[in-house]
């Protein structure tokens, strides 16, 4: 979705929208991650990630509306690393307690888990599962269609089906698309 | 002419996704590859569509670093019917617009892309046996491994990107070189074996012989049969006896000739998933023998035999060879 620049100056500068919509958006935020520093901490990424992906807006509804969007999405990736970082706690709280990875370590997995459930929340479910099994867990067809319950085609399907999700969100965020 | 940027659709997208769910369906089938190869060289637009299959791979990868953990955690929030619901119900949006995060990870991690599902052959922990490439040269790849293969009308030209890989080169007027991130490597009608481990190259020439060149440097040496050599960038270093052992993995075997104890499990693990680790008391016991590389529990349960070591097992995917 391209909006072409009718106005080739923009009368929107960062500045400006900050001072426009800063308030209503931390508010709207405190009210959907239920406490104060992190409601700022996410008001505040939303106005970071304008400056690095400028845009041209036609009037004060349209950037409203894309302040909005931006807000939501961020505060969806706030809950959904909540979940990824419960999660994840509780599979090393199962684990020998001399088990105990460095932090840098630890850090990096979780942050590519983080990421990568964005990505998995797009696929139904026994897509993704599938997914999962053949890119980490190293799983055949074979093996994968027998744990899900569906033919060897299938899953074949299933795989081409979650590659094409990603591709076409990496292509996305790229704009590399027509 | 180059494709610009926001050239792609997604036709073309779905074929490259469709390329990458066949060919891990059959990712020992030769004809595939070669189909794959002619639709890659086909358009700057594939090649493209593709770059980002090997991107989305890449994704993947730091959870290498901790599988089980990593494995145990995604299925937990597939089962979690709850958490999606309640996510929507949090933001009142849909999932699929929800991508920014994707994005600033992306940043992070690109610079060492490129390496796994860009290359034309890729193993992981099992060697892949022989493949026979157009010009009749025959190669074995080892666990780990990482080539490219880029023949054209006036030569033949191999990338080992890691891994190892045992070459038989085919009759052909053409002239071939292997290039690795040290240097380059110009056999002469002959079978050798290229190894890439720590920033060094190791070449074991079985027959005929190999002109070995730094990147660098530029010193070069030519290496008879039955002689192995290493080098970096800058250096060659001494020339010693072929090692046979660098050659037995192609027959499903790991040889061990008076081999620490510590260099031996480094190599099995290569070729096991999980983590299998060495007590640093018995690291330096020496191992002679020959093993089978396709049963690796098998290889431990002979270590407990042949040297006074337990394998402790404290999960599936977590061993250690300990004093017994």
């Amino acid at each position: 979705m391209s909006h072409p620049a009718k106005s080739s100056a923009s009368s929107f500068s960062v500045d400006g929208l900050y001072c426009a919509h800063h308030g209503w958006i931390y508010r709207w935020l405190v009210g959907k991650v239920g406490n104060v520093s992190d409601a700022a901490e996410l008001a505040h990424d939303v106005f970071v990630r304008l400056l690095s992906q400028p845009r041209d807006f036609n009037d004060e509804g349209h950037a409203q509306a894309y302040l909005s969007t931006l807000s939501r999405n961020l505060c969806v990736d706030f809950w959904r690393r909540k979940q990824v970082e419960r999660a994840w706690f509780e599979v090393l709280a199962s684990r020998p307690a001399h088990y105990a990875p460095s932090e840098e370590h630890h850090a990096l997995v979780f942050e590519a888990l983080v990421q990568l459930q964005a990505m998995l929340d797009r696929l139904p479910g026994k897509v993704a599962e599938a997914f999962c099994l053949a890119q980490l867990d190293g799983l055949t067809y074979r093996e994968i269609a027998l744990r899900i319950g569906v033919s060897e085609r299938t899953v074949t399907k299933y795989i081409a089906q979650a590659m094409f999700q990603c591709v076409l969100l990496e292509a996305e965020l790229d704009g590399a698309l027509l | 002419m180059s494709t610009r940027p926001g050239g792609l659709d997604h036709a073309t997208l779905q074929r490259a996704a469709d390329w990458f769910a066949r060919l891990n369906a059959e990712p020992n089938a030769l004809h595939l590859r070669e189909a794959w190869s002619q639709w890659h060289a086909h358009s700057e637009l594939n090649r493209l569509a593709w770059s980002y299959v090997v991107r989305v791979s890449q994704r993947f990868t730091p959870l290498q670093e901790d599988l089980t953990a990593s494995s145990k955690t995604l299925e937990a929030l597939r089962h979690s019917q709850r958490s999606r619901r309640q996510v929507l119900r949090n933001c009142s949006i849909l999932m699929g617009a929800a991508v920014l995060g994707w994005g600033s990870w992306r940043q992070r991690w690109l610079p060492d892309a490129m390496t796994a599902w860009a290359t034309d052959f890729h193993t992981g922990t099992r060697p892949l046996g022989e493949q026979r490439l157009a010009d009749g040269t025959r190669i074995w790849l080892n666990s780990g491994t990482s080539l490219d293969v880029d023949f054209n009308a006036s030569q033949r030209r191999l990338r080992l990107y890691s891994g190892e890989v045992l070459i038989n080169t085919g009759n052909d007027p053409r002239p071939f070189q292997v290039e690795t991130a040290e240097g380059r490597l110009r056999p002469i009608g002959t079978r050798f074996g290229l190894r890439e481990q720590h920033g060094r190259t190791l070449l074991n020439v079985y027959e005929g012989s190999v002109q070995a060149i730094c990147g660098q440097s530029e010193q070069t040496r030519t290496v008879p049969a039955g002689y192995s050599l290493a080098f970096d960038q800058q250096n060659l270093f001494a020339t010693q006896r072929a090692q046979p052992e660098r050659e037995a993995w192609t027959q499903g075997l790991l040889l061990a000739n008076d081999t620490r104890l510590e260099d031996f499990i480094d190599e099995l693990s290569s070729y096991r998933h999980g983590h299998l680790g060495i007590d640093p008391q018995v690291a330096n016991l020496r191992l002679m023998g020959t093993f089978p590389l396709h049963d690796t529990d098998q290889v431990l349960a002979m270590l407990e035999q042949v040297l006074p070591v337990r394998i402790e097992r404290r999960f599936p995917w977590w061993v250690t060879v300990v004093p017994r």
